[in-house]
């Protein structure tokens, strides 16, 4: 499955070290402003990123049509990377992982599908690339970064301890 | 650097010298920070609002976004986004 990844998402499973992991479960594709802001300062974040990016296991793609994502950017009070990635998942017609609140809004009234960095960590975990004990660290340590409410953080671990 | 006069509320002038004493700097350097940290603050709840994106707050706190969400965290400021947003998300697996 190919998926356009916003920098929120891309930063924040490159964080709990599992970006690895997903680009090997997806096809991971960044538009070329979203691999510059990642990649603007030296982390330990933005060198794995990197690295994927050598390895070929993000592609990185031009969004094209900037008038087009200018229009986004206008419209939902988003900035250049952000509209770049969802108007990237549009033109592939394929969803887009994004953890920001007004791209997420955004997403919801084009009709456009999306899923945050929890969903893959769910996802990977349902399918037993994770252990149970792995995943709830790494759920942990999601739950910091990417502070997701109580209610979201305990029906994760539900799921993740019930194997839904 | 800009030179700007304003006029203060006593209020306000008592602060700044209470925080000028308490954190042993003249007032310039003092008014100069408050400024700063007001700005990160109102900054920081446009995000909280929705009302601004995780790469906007970057842009006008001058960071990477990595470094966006690692003060985000640090401060526990909840991400804006919904339990029903959560649950929407599980579909691009269920469509695979």
């Amino acid at each position: 499955m190919e998926i356009v990844f916003d920098a929120s998402t891309l930063i924040l499973l490159a964080k709990i070290e599992l970006l690895r992991e997903i680009t090997e479960e997806v096809k991971a594709i960044i538009p070329r402003k979203v691999k510059a802001e990642c990649l603007s300062k030296k982390s330990i974040d933005a060198i794995l990123i990197s690295t994927l990016i050598k390895e070929k296991k993000i592609e990185v793609k031009k969004a094209g049509n900037a008038k087009a994502v200018n229009k986004i950017q206008r419209d939902f009070r988003i900035e250049a990377g952000e509209a770049e990635a969802l108007w990237l998942a549009r033109r592939l017609n394929c969803p887009i992982a994004v953890d920001d609140g007004p791209t997420i809004k955004a997403c919801k009234v084009i009709g456009q599908r999306f899923a945050t960095a929890i969903h893959f960590l769910l996802n990977l975990a349902s399918q037993d690339r994770l252990e149970l004990s792995m995943a709830i660290a790494k759920l942990a340590k999601l739950s910091h970064y990417g502070r997701y409410s109580r209610e979201i953080i305990k029906d994760a671990t539900e799921r993740l301890k019930g194997g839904d | 650097m800009g030179v700007v006069s304003l006029r203060l509320k006593d209020r306000d002038l008592e602060r700044l010298d209470e925080l000028s004493k308490l954190e042993r700097k003249d007032r310039s350097t003092m008014a100069r920070e408050l400024l700063e940290h007001g700005w990160e603050f109102l900054m920081l709840r446009y995000y909280k609002e929705g009302k601004l994106s995780l790469e906007g707050l970057a842009k006008k706190l001058n960071m990477s976004i990595s470094e966006a969400v690692d003060l985000l965290a640090e401060l526990g400021i909840e991400a804006p986004i919904g339990f029903e947003d959560y649950l929407t998300g599980f579909n691009i697996f269920k469509d695979k």
